[in-house]
């Protein structure tokens, strides 16, 4: 060791190196995202004031929104949707927040799980410190890449606050997007956190994502109903709700995700000095008696390597849709109290009481989720391939397109088994509260919401086949841009093609609305016809690796 | 390699002209007959001699339907990176090739090629006569592939790994593999992800090798192996010589090479620039003479095919490629007191081809 510590580079010249090269790309794209955030924050003020420019107008609204625990549960809870601070706060706070979760669980997992991957530290530090000062390292990039999203988003969103028709304080929308960025940070911790955990980055990203899963699921349950508001302090974003974005400024609610983030950093340096010692934490047992029950052909391989994952979004849209079934009674009650509820979802063309707006609202998050669950088949597809594990399958007589087929297969596996899994578990929950919804009912709503990820899955599947190295960020940015459109779209005058799209958008929101079969079975047969031209590419063009 | 319609007249006038395929064809003529062409002056001679034995023949390639390997004009290009340029190789069955270059001369970039892993952008290759590209399932049926830089589902263990890759590739001789489990000493109840990289080094090579699979496409197969599991290793696939496999053999071991090779292909920079046995090549690189003297030394530079001599004292050395007899007449003269000279080693030739040169830019 000591040897090795007296590099002919020198240590420390080395680190610094380094450390400004991953702040250098932690940077990049949080100014990136910074833009996004920022104009999105000012495409919301600036269509608020124009759609509703007088007082009346904007009570109108604010009354017709009124006790909405379906868009609660969606978007959090409504506040002061009157002024153009609540209806910021309200229309974009969510999208800002999935998505800067996503990036900082990415980013953080980028610069420590794939550096340590790609064994940069190795080559310039002593093994002893390498894992430390690889955390370390991350730790800097990270900040500025957080200073970064903050520092642009300021830039952009404090002069759209600012104008005289938006009125919002300079102080409050500093909080504002100080509030947002902290989610970032907070994700970034988890993805620290994750990457001492996985032995992957893939693994990595796969665990912090089902903490982004779990926390955003309990915050619905605790917005749907008033007398669950206690479990918003048991998620990340509930924490974020509990600051009061615009509309009050809680500064006091800032001290549980300081912690948090004080918490997952210090036992991710922990784990990583932990780590030295040459203990794998989550490794398991690495001797077995073989199971060779799948392992008869390609097919059952993807069979098994897939189970895991199989399993655990069953099981995971089966709590959700038993929790949102035992919740939907209350909150229909609250819904149907609302003075406004009829103006406000005539448009949606709902036609049933409160209850059933709720689900109708509840189930959309249900097919995001399936897309989620389906963007991650396209990552753990292209990761058997960067990863060199598909090369042992296909130099022996397997054909490129049944492999990629029986992927293909498992991934419509899945998302049929989620929307009915949903479906029923909704009901289960709801006969529970005698809610009083038929079975075929739900179950017609829980495959409503499967078309969606059908195309994510050909999207991604066409993506693997052009652009490999960059599939699964399309995969996951064709459900962003669905959060994003809406708001893009408002920016244009409402452009229809561009809101066509996201796939999201052309989802009723059954059971509150019959299910529209006909652009249902568009959206499948366009999610399987660019499956369908994927596979066949892909068996046209080289291998990739990482 | 030398057109195989040319006359033995032909060959010797072109050999003469110095082209190498020629002279390679020549020498198999020589060995054919029993003679040395170092008796001959020119290579004319040497053919107008072979011409006059009613035995020799003009050689012609070997009358095999399909050879293992055949590729015409194989390319491939990374944007402006030349990995390979326009490969022309035909490996006949039963033959194993040692396939040499320094790194990134494209080695690997032929073996993907041939295994379909990526698409030529130009040529064609076969493996038994079947296009690689238009129906690789086909010819992987007769394939087994070792990589130099195994890449396997961690969560499974070795005898899963073993199990799938053998259901998968159709044949396996159960038998053979048991006995390969053994000799290359692996415990497979071991989870790939707990293996060292030179037992999952030996996890693909028994995955491969119980196959018998018709042709070997070995890619720096014992990187990683222990010396003991390295000669495992070469008996092995000298068990498979005899068994009439073929052997497609990448590698940097040049002492593995020379002792399991029938023919050595060169590559440099994407380009083939030696193909032969052994044998071949040296007679076409010089051969490393030391003499002692008795008297002074005498001028040697004016004598044709000796290059890179150095005096100290009455010791001399030098290179002489050709043939000997000037050489040593004029050393006679001078009285020769001791003298030694060796073949190159493979290593030599080796560098010979690769030093100096552009192959490491
Ligand atoms: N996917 C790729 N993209 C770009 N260039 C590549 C790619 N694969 C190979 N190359 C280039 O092609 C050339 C040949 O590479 P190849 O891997 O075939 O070399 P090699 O002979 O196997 O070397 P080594 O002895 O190091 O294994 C190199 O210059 C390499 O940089
Ligand atoms: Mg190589």
């Amino acid at each position: 060791m000591r040897i090795r510590r007296r590099d002919v580079y020198g240590e420390g010249r080395a680190a610094r190196a380094l450390t400004l090269n991953s702040a250098k790309r932690a940077l990049r794209p949080g100014v990136l995202w910074g833009l996004v955030f920022g104009a999105l924050v000012w495409s919301s003020a600036t269509t608020y004031v124009k759609a509703f420019p007088t007082r009346a107008s904007r009570l109108t609204l604010a009354a017709s929104m009124r006790g909405n625990s379906g868009f609660a549960a969606l978007f959090g809870p409504l506040r002061r949707v009157d002024t153009v601070a609540g209806y910021t706060a309200y229309k974009v706070g969510y999208t800002i927040i999935i998505i800067g979760a996503i990036w900082g669980l990415f980013i953080a997992t980028k610069l420590l799980r794939g550096e340590e991957e790609s064994g940069r530290w190795e080559l310039f530090l002593s093994g002893a410190t390498t894992r430390r000062h690889a955390t370390l390292q991350a730790c800097i990039g990270l900040l500025a890449g957080a200073t970064g999203v903050w520092l642009t988003t300021v830039i952009l969103a404090v002069p759209a606050g600012a104008t005289k028709s938006a009125g919002i304080a300079s102080s409050a929308m500093l909080f504002f997007v100080t509030a947002l960025v902290s989610v970032v940070v907070m994700f970034m911790a988890v993805g620290l956190l994750m990457s001492q955990l996985a032995t992957t980055r893939h693994d990595a990203n796969l665990f912090g994502g089902a903490v982004i899963a779990a926390a955003y699921v309990i915050r619905m349950v605790a917005d749907s109903d008033a007398s669950l508001s206690w479990l918003r302090w048991a998620s990340p974003f509930g924490w974020i709700e509990n600051t009061h974005l615009l509309t009050g400024s809680r500064g006091v609610a800032f001290l549980p995700i300081v912690w948090f983030v004080v918490i997952l950093v210090a036992v991710s340096y922990g784990l990583a000095s932990a780590r030295d010692a040459g203990a794998s934490l989550l490794a398991g047992r690495d001797t077995g008696k073989p199971h060779t029950l799948f392992l008869g052909s390609q097919a059952g391989l993807s069979v098994r390597l897939a189970r895991g994952a199989v399993i655990a979004w069953t099981t995971i849209f089966a709590a959700v849709g038993v929790v949102f079934g035992l919740v939907t009674v209350s909150a229909g009650r609250l819904l149907r109290a609302s003075p406004g509820m009829n103006r406000a979802f005539g448009r949606l063309g709902a036609v049933r009481q409160g209850a059933v707006i709720y689900l109708g609202a509840v189930f959309l998050i249900v097919a995001i989720l399936i897309a989620v669950a389906v963007a991650g088949q396209i990552s753990s597809i292209r990761s058997e391939e960067s990863t060199g594990h598909l090369d042992n399958l296909l130099v022996r007589p397997v054909r490129r397109s049944s492999w990629l087929l029986s992927r293909v297969v498992i991934g419509i596996v899945l998302i049929a088994l989620a929307g009915v899994v949903a479906g029923i578990a909704a009901w289960a929950g709801s006969a529970s509260q005698h809610a009083g919804l038929g079975l075929v009912e739900l179950l017609e709503a829980g495959i409503n919401v499967t078309p969606p990820a059908v195309v994510v899955l050909g999207v991604g599947v066409l993506a693997f086949a052009i652009v490999p190295r960059a599939a699964v960020m399309v995969a996951y940015g064709l459900i962003v841009w669905s959060f994003v459109v809406d708001l893009v779209a408002a920016l244009f005058n409402g452009n229809h093609w561009l809101k066509d799209t996201s796939p999201l958008s052309h989802v009723t929101p059954a059971p509150a609305a019959a299910p529209n079969w006909e652009s249902a079975a568009i959206l499948v047969l366009i999610g399987l016809a660019t499956c369908a031209i994927g596979v066949a590419i892909f068996s046209r063009r080289d291998l990739v690796s990482a | 390699m030398a057109k195989t319609t040319a006359t033995l007249a032909e060959l010797g006038r072109r050999a003469d002209a110095g082209d190498d395929g020629a002279m390679y064809a020549l020498i198999d003529v020589a060995a054919e007959l029993g003679v040395d062409p170092d008796d001959y002056k020119t290579w004319t001679a040497l053919a107008s001699f072979a011409e006059s034995r009613p035995k020799a023949k003009a050689p012609r390639r070997r009358a095999k339907a399909a050879p293992a390997i055949r590729t015409q004009g194989l390319s491939k290009s990374y944007g402006d990176t030349k990995a390979l340029v326009s490969l022309d190789l035909e490996v006949p069955k039963t033959e194993v090739l040692g396939y040499l270059g320094p790194n990134g001369a494209g080695k690997t970039t032929t073996i993907r090629l041939l295994l379909g892993l990526i698409k030529p952008t130009a040529g064609r290759s076969e493996i038994f006569g079947i296009d690689t590209q238009r129906d690789p399932v086909a010819a992987h049926k007769h394939t087994a592939f070792v990589p130099g830089e195994v890449s396997l589902w961690p969560s499974l263990t070795g005898a899963e790994t073993l199990h799938l890759l053998g259901r998968i590739h159709g044949e396996v001789d159960i038998a053979y593999r048991d006995e390969l489990v053994e000799r290359f000493d692996l415990d497979p109840s071991k989870k790939v992800r707990a293996y060292s990289k030179g037992n999952r080094q030996k996890l693909i090579l028994i995955a491969s090798l119980m196959t018998r699979a018709d042709l070997l496409l070995l890619d720096e197969p014992t990187a990683g192996l222990d010396p003991l599991m390295e000669r495992t290793f070469r008996e092995c696939v000298g068990e498979a010589k005899e068994r009439g496999q073929t052997v497609f053999l990448s590698s940097h071991i040049l002492s593995e090479v020379e002792a399991l090779c029938d023919r050595i292909a060169i590559l440099r920079a994407g380009e083939l620039v030696e193909v032969g046995t052994l044998e071949q090549m040296r007679h076409l690189t010089a051969l490393q003479v030391e003499a002692q003297l008795d008297g002074t030394v005498p001028d040697l530079s004016r004598i044709p095919g000796v290059h890179g001599f150095e005096v100290h004292g009455k010791t001399v050395r030098c290179q002489v490629t050709g043939p000997m007899e000037p050489l040593l007449r004029a050393l006679a003269k001078a009285g020769v007191h001791h003298m030694t000279s060796r073949e190159p080693s493979l290593e030599e030739l080796f560098l010979a081809h690769y030093g100096g040169s552009d192959a490491h830019p």
